[in-house]
């Protein structure tokens, strides 16, 4: 059901309320809905406060015995019925039309929002076989459940050895008991756990940056340096990168790989032409060079359309074989200077942050790949031929702008997953998922260490035993910060048991009468 | 003794001290600037008065009447002549100033907006974070610093700014804190929480400080040096400072000195307070001690690393503890640690008189505090009453205080066999990094244990210490024997596989042992067996008249009954294994039939036959195995011998010749593709400029010479040699390293790249300008045994010192890494529910790791490994595959 709702002042809310029924004038025009037949009031902005039925949408037209939102420039009358106060929060609402509730400064036509149900992850079962869903439809009619990844090796065992049914009934079972007992305990110190796990093969890693796969030029960090980049967050990469897969129809063809490839690499002027300056007639002279324009795959057509966007004023382009001749009415150093400025990192073409794509072979997947240097993930995800679901990048913080959170918590699992693999080390993978949620879910990726999740801690103690001591004190002295002992650092520090492990539960002793 | 009921701390809230609550918790005024008069009696009212507390033992305390030991200490008072500023508030002393009205005080604000924003944070109170707030605060101070005239009284205010580091001016004129102050005082409490202020807590003039709080006595302790000098704690020579400048502009306060005068004594008390609570302020000079080092002040005190908060809160020093030097012991069970005899007679363990043990602790009294014995026997070193008095016990008084012994006493027991310690190693990078061990008292003065423990503690020989602690209550001894044993930490919750196993010459021999089944003589195989835990001997095999057993018998000896086991040992090829006797390790039950033990079976991380015994057997009998498995091994290595030396490098000379080929080879290639490319006849690789492909070309020459003298070594060096049977086995080091010693030591590299920098166009002044030949970019075509060259020699130091770099570098780097992780992770738990919480009981994970396994209990991160279940349940009757 479709509701009406404004912002209006309390005294206007409370004459409605004594003088009710009785038509109230806006001074917005509202379309006359015959669907609409309650209204909400709002006052803060926050919260409505009163609710009344409405019979009749109309244009504003003067009558007697009407209430007036303002004085003039009214523009539509409301009948309304029956008025009461109510509170309901305006995040229950999402907007129809007119404008958006979060900020209802005229007026907006709303709908109640459905109260957010969590659902069972149906978008997995899509993935699997029909076997593997059975068999978990199965395991829960008996009230147990089962991990999707032991369920499909429970069905692949099946196959592999020719398991009978009974057989097969057995082995299920003997799966859950064993499945059970391996269950994490209550109160277990997941996180230290977790924490160790990752810190302790950081001494074993190598500090170097490694060539990629065989092409030079193409750095990537990996191995220690990598690992610390993971967890602080960093804005950009030391080494953006992207992995690009190509759909179907294109994967095959190294000819639109190659021009694929090209085309999204950034391509400077000053990478494909020289430029000369005359200062005293005033003018930039551009030489193309026209091997460089051939290496890059560009021609001198798609250059022109793009120079004649250059913003700088009075600038006449004249082009001959080769040359283009920028020049300005009137010539002054500093114009023609800055205009060569502009023209050096002049981009001509491809994809921003791009600074280098190259086209391999994947002998495996028999497919071409692209690589590149820098990364820019929306751009590449927009273009023809380009496998968006596959394509990756490096970047976890342009992964969570341009996909999602989850997405950049995925992105965390797989970067240090495969930065730890790399260097030969073995880790658990709930390990890294907790590192990872624990950065994410706030909402925003957040950094491990004092300008994220250490300097967000609840504990004044935790924060001043951690970095910044004295800063956390006095600061907690002018709010008067209450220290709820919770954690483990606040505990330590006051010398009690801490609230994990055997210190969370406490033992008694009955004594048998 | 006496028992404690304990309190525990529910929370605690943080607040500024008002002048009078100073004054009220003081315990004197402090007037004088002296601490001690001529007789080395503290001064009436000077700093060390005992009001505030005492620190020489057997005076007592003037306030509380308290000794040492008692008095918590009390606080003393400075009344000061101007008021000063608190160095610690400035930023928020700014900005109160630039957002409230000078004249009326009120945030220069119109109300409607104040109110607005009292509502937002009203609005959200009970959900509102630190960080939302000072949010808010930040808005609120940004936008009235903004404003000009006052919208409540209408006052035109002017710009305040602040001269760093305590100096406030308005247009050029200064503000004196006493000024500020009064403008402080005007604020309305109901202002203050848009401020950033709890008025329940702070006052806006609180900051301004005009009584000055003295710390107890025991806070800033005088030391008194061998000498008899005596030298005041750094706070206590900063107080000084205080109270004279005090002083001093007091009286020319009252005698009315020029402005300019008091200007400046005011400044200098301003500095001196300052710097009292932080002396690192930007922009101001440190205070010196006479020595010219600089004071460690309150902030000094608190920051950093050996700081209180980390030094002495978040780690404390602790009794009942002992470190020493380590070393190994074969003969130990994983289980155990030996503690030296004199360390057990200073660690004791408190036990309490009762009914059950009276007996027991009387015959430990009666052996006094312990006598040099040659076998060790427990004693006790003090007894304590009922009342709380302490009994040292000698030799004298042992048999008298132990027929006085009454129920409830308190014996300090020494330690004795079978008491449950805790062993740590540092770095504590892991939970394994401190387990719980049996003591075993034995002689000598280092801590031993078995060799397979090294790895979880990353524990060598060298002169590595290591620390034990004793545990002291009935719950923590029940804790670390059922969570913290060695028996239970096999598996690493890092990768849910056993991260303990045998090492170095534990897999020497038990390779030699089974390596092609060797005949060994009864006697000697009677000796072997004499080592290990069993109750049998395996089946001898005549030959020419005298009787032998079979090497993998005896290895079968120590493996529990019914293992059926068949994986891939490290000799499983072809070129190494042309029979299949060796490569392929089968078990069948309980009987080695096949294959030679080595690093795959019972090496660290990755010794499948000990997984195996391990999760099938449970801990107890992996512990059993890893002992009788550790003992046999020093068995078999005893009896056979087994040593290395310089000659088992050597190579025949037709081999050498072949090495030098090699050599000589790569370096011609390498020239003729120099050669190549200055003519240019090199093409461009895809991706890279034409210096990087020459690079690319000449390194991919180099390994390849290197990788054919590792193929010629390990041609002409067999399995009869001592080294190959170690790098083969997997005890220690690889072919290549043998290949290294005997053959080439190949490219030195610095940053993954060839030896480039140096001097103009050459690395070294022995080689020609613009030479990038093989030799002189760093290739070592000498061996270990034959020794380098000098310029190889040079070149291979260079890659060595990069090594080293690199790892110091490293380890600060990742250990910063982990501090950070644990800080932010240290938190989280798992609820009863199987979620995953923080303190404030906010949900990180819904199920632990998606499926709630704990990866310390998975089959290397597996919840449950189907195949081996398969095995376990139908035996042989699915085996390989489907029929």
């Amino acid at each position: 059901m479709t509701i009406l709702a404004w912002k209006d002042t309390l005294k206007k809310v409370k004459e409605i309320l004594e003088k009710a029924p009785i038509g109230y004038c806006l001074d917005y025009e509202i379309p006359a809905d015959k669907s609409i037949k309650e209204a909400l009031i709002t006052v803060t902005g926050k919260t409505f406060v009163a609710k009344a039925k409405i019979s009749k949408i109309a244009p504003y037209q003067n009558e007697k015995n009407v209430l007036k939102k303002k004085k003039d420039k009214l523009k539509t009358l409301i009948t309304i019925e029956k008025i009461e106060e109510i509170q309901d929060d305006i995040v229950n609402y999402e907007e129809v039309s007119g404008g958006s509730v979060d900020k209802v400064l005229s007026y907006a036509v709303i709908v109640k929002k459905e109260e957010a149900k969590i659902e069972l992850p149906d978008h997995m079962e899509g993935k699997l076989n029909s076997e593997v869903k059975s068999l978990i439809r199965q395991v829960e009619k008996d009230g147990n459940s089962l991990p999707v990844k032991i369920a499909e090796q429970l069905t692949a065992a099946k196959k592999h050895y020719g398991i009978g049914e009974k057989d097969f009934e057995k082995l299920i079972k003997a799966t859950l008991e064993k499945y059970k007992e391996t269950g994490v305990d209550p109160y277990e110190a997941v996180g230290i756990v977790g924490a160790q796990s990752i810190g302790e093969p950081g001494t074993q890693m190598t500090m170097r940056t490694f060539h990629f796969a065989g092409v030079a030029e193409m750095d990537v960090t990996l191995g220690l340096p990598r690992l610390i980049e993971i967890v602080d967050a960093r804005k950009t990469p030391s080494t953006p990168s992207m992995t690009i897969f190509l759909t179907e129809k294109a994967r095959g063809d190294e000819d639109r790989a190659v021009s694929l490839a090209r085309s999204i690499e950034s391509t400077t002027l000053l990478d494909v032409a020289d430029i000369e300056v005359n200062t005293t007639e005033g003018y930039v002279l551009i030489l193309l060079d026209k091997q460089k324009m051939q290496e890059r795959g560009l021609k001198r057509e798609e250059i022109m359309p793009r120079l004649k966007k250059i913003r700088m004023q009075k600038t006449a382009i004249s082009e001959e074989e080769n040359k283009i001749r920028l020049s300005q009415e009137e010539p002054s150093y500093k114009k023609i200077y800055q205009l060569y400025e502009n023209l050096k990192t002049f981009q001509v073409k491809g994809l921003d942050g791009i600074k280098r794509a190259i086209v391999k072979f994947d002998q495996k997947a028999k497919e071409w790949v692209i690589y590149t240097q820098g990364s820019n993930l929306a751009g590449v995800m927009e273009l023809k031929d380009v496998d968006y679901t596959r394509t990756k990048t490096n970047d976890i913080i342009e992964i969570s702008q341009v996909l999602g959170v989850e997405a950049a918590r995925e992105a965390i699992i797989e970067e240090s997953t495969s930065t730890l693999h790399n260097a030969g080390l073995n880790t658990d993978i709930r390990h890294l998922m907790l590192v990872s949620d624990m950065m994410t879910f706030s909402g925003n990726v957040e950094a491990i260490g004092r300008h994220g999740i250490s300097g967000k801690k609840a504990s004044v103690l935790a924060r001043a035993a951690f970095e910044i001591t004295s800063k956390h004190l006095l600061n907690a002295g002018l709010i008067g910060e209450v220290e709820r002992l919770n954690g483990v650092a606040e505990n330590i520090i006051v010398g009690q048991p801490i609230t994990l492990g055997t210190g969370a539960v406490k033992l008694s002793y009955r004594r048998e009468e | 003794m006496k028992v404690e009921i304990s309190k525990g701390i529910e929370e605690l809230k943080f607040a500024l001290l008002s002048p009078e609550e100073i004054r009220r918790m003081s315990a004197v005024k402090v007037i004088t600037p002296d601490t001690y008069d001529d007789d080395g009696y503290p001064i009436e009212k000077g700093l060390m008065d005992p009001s505030m507390g005492v620190i020489e033992p057997g005076l007592k305390c003037k306030t509380c009447g308290g000794k040492v030991d008692q008095c918590p200490g009390h606080f003393g008072h400075i009344e000061l002549a101007m008021p000063v500023v608190h160095i610690g508030f400035i930023k928020e002393i700014y900005s109160i100033l630039s957002s409230t009205c000078s004249n009326c005080g009120r945030i220069k604000l119109p109300d409607s907006n104040l109110k607005e924003f009292f509502e937002k944070i009203k609005d959200t109170a009970n959900r509102l974070s630190d960080i939302e707030y000072d949010d808010i605060v930040s808005e609120v101070e940004s936008d009235a610093s903004e404003v000009v005239i006052c919208p409540h009284c209408h006052f035109e205010n002017q710009k305040v700014a602040l001269d760093k580091p305590t100096t406030f001016r308005e247009e050029g004129k200064k503000l004196t804190p006493k000024e500020i102050r009064e403008r402080f005082e005007k604020i309305q409490n109901d202002d203050l929480p848009l401020i950033g202020l709890d008025p329940k807590v702070a006052r806006p003039e609180w900051m301004i400080l005009t009584v000055f709080p003295v710390p107890p006595v025991n806070v800033r302790p005088t030391i008194t040096l061998e000498t008899g000098e005596r030298s005041e704690d750094d706070l206590t020579h900063k107080l000084v400072d205080v109270i004279r400048i005090n002083q001093r502009l007091r009286e020319n306060r009252d005698q009315g000195s020029p402005q300019l005068i008091i200007e400046d004594l005011w400044d200098l008390l301003q500095y001196h307070v300052t710097t009292y609570f932080d002396n690192q302020t930007p922009g101001t000079p440190p205070a010196r001690h006479r020595s010219g080092r600089s004071l460690k002040t309150l902030v000094q005190r608190l920051k950093g690393k050996e700081g209180r908060f980390r030094s002495n809160l978040s780690g404390k020093r602790v009794n009942f503890s002992a470190r020493t030097v380590i070393s190994p012991e074969p003969f130990l069970s994983i289980n155990q640690v030996g503690v030296p005899a004199k360390a057990a007679r200073e660690l004791t363990v408190t036990e309490t008189a009762t009914e059950h043990n009276f007996e027991r602790l009387k015959e430990l009294i009666k052996n006094g505090p312990g006598r040099d014995e040659a076998v060790y026997k427990p004693g006790v070193n003090y007894v304590y009453r009922i009342d709380g008095s302490r009994i040292k016990i000698s030799e004298k008084n042992s048999a008298e205080v132990a027929e006085k012994m009454e129920l409830g006493w308190q014996v300090e027991r020494q330690m004795e066999d079978g008491d449950i310690v805790l062993f740590n190693r540092q770095p504590s990078l892991h939970r394994m990094s401190m387990m719980a061990h049996e003591v075993r008292v034995l002689p000598y003065r280092t801590f031993r244990f078995n060799l397979a423990v090294c790895a979880p503690y990353n524990a060598d020989f060298d002169g590595d210490e290591m620390n034990l602690h004793v545990l002291q209550s009935q719950e923590a001894r029940a804790e670390a024997e059922i969570l913290m044993k060695v028996q239970e930490n096999f598996l690493s919750p890092r990768f849910g596989g056993p991260i303990m196993g045998a090492i170095h010459d534990h897999i020497t021999a038990l390779f030699m042992l089974t390596y092609r089944n060797p005949l060994i003589p009864l006697e000697t195989g009677l000796h072997i067996t004499s080592y290990i835990d069993v109750d049998r001997t395996p089946e001898t095999v005549e030959v020419d008249g005298k009787r032998y057993f079979k090497g993998r018998d005896i290895f079968s000896l120590i493996l529990p009954e019914g293992v059926n086991l068949e994986f891939k040992g490290k000799l499983a090829d072809k070129s190494l294994d042309p029979n299949g006797t060796e490569g392929l390790i089968r078990i069948e039950k309980g009987k080695l039939v096949n294959g030679a033990i080595d690093e795959n079976a019972v090496g660290q991380s990755k010794g499948a036959l000990l997984d195996y015994v391990l999760r099938k057997y449970g801990n107890a009998e992996g512990a059993k195995f890893l002992d009788n498995l550790t003992r046999l091994a020093a068995g078999v290595i005893s009896f056979t011998g087994f040593s290395t030396g310089i000659d088992d490098e050597d190579v025949p000379g037709e081999a050498k010749a072949q090495l030098r080929e090699v050599g000589n080879e790569a370096v011609q290639k390498v020239e003729k593709l120099i050669e190549n490319y200055k003519n240019g006849l090199i093409g461009m690789e895809p991706g890279k400029t034409l210096e990087d492909t020459l690079e690319s070309m000449v390194m991919k020459a180099l390994s390849q010479a290197r990788e054919k003298s590792s193929e010629i070594a390990s041609h002409y060096l067999g399995m009869d040699n001592s080294t190959v049977i170690m790098a083969r086995s997997g005890a220690r080091a690889n072919m290549m390293n043998l290949a290294q010693m005997a053959g080439i030591i190949g490219q030195q590299s610095i940053r993954g790249q060839r030896q480039h920098r140096g001097y103009t166009n050459r690395t070294l002044p022995h080689f020609q300008k613009g030479d990038i030949g093989a030799y002189a970019r760093g290739f070592v075509s000498s061996s270990y045994k034959e020794g380098l060259n000098p310029t190889e020699y040079f070149f291979h130091a260079t890659g060595g010192r990069e090594g080293l770099v690199d790892i110091a570098v490293r380890t600060s780097r990742s250990g910063y890494m982990q501090r950070r992780l644990i800080n932010a992770l240290e938190d989280l738990k798992v609820s009863e529910e199987g979620k995953v919480l923080d303190t404030e009981d906010s949900v990180i994970q819904l199920e632990y790791g998606e499926d709630g396994t704990d990866p310390s209990r998975s089959f290397e991160g597996d919840s449950v490994d189907v195949d081996y279940l398969v095995k376990e349940i139908f035996g042989t009757k699915y085996e390989g595959g489907k029929k």
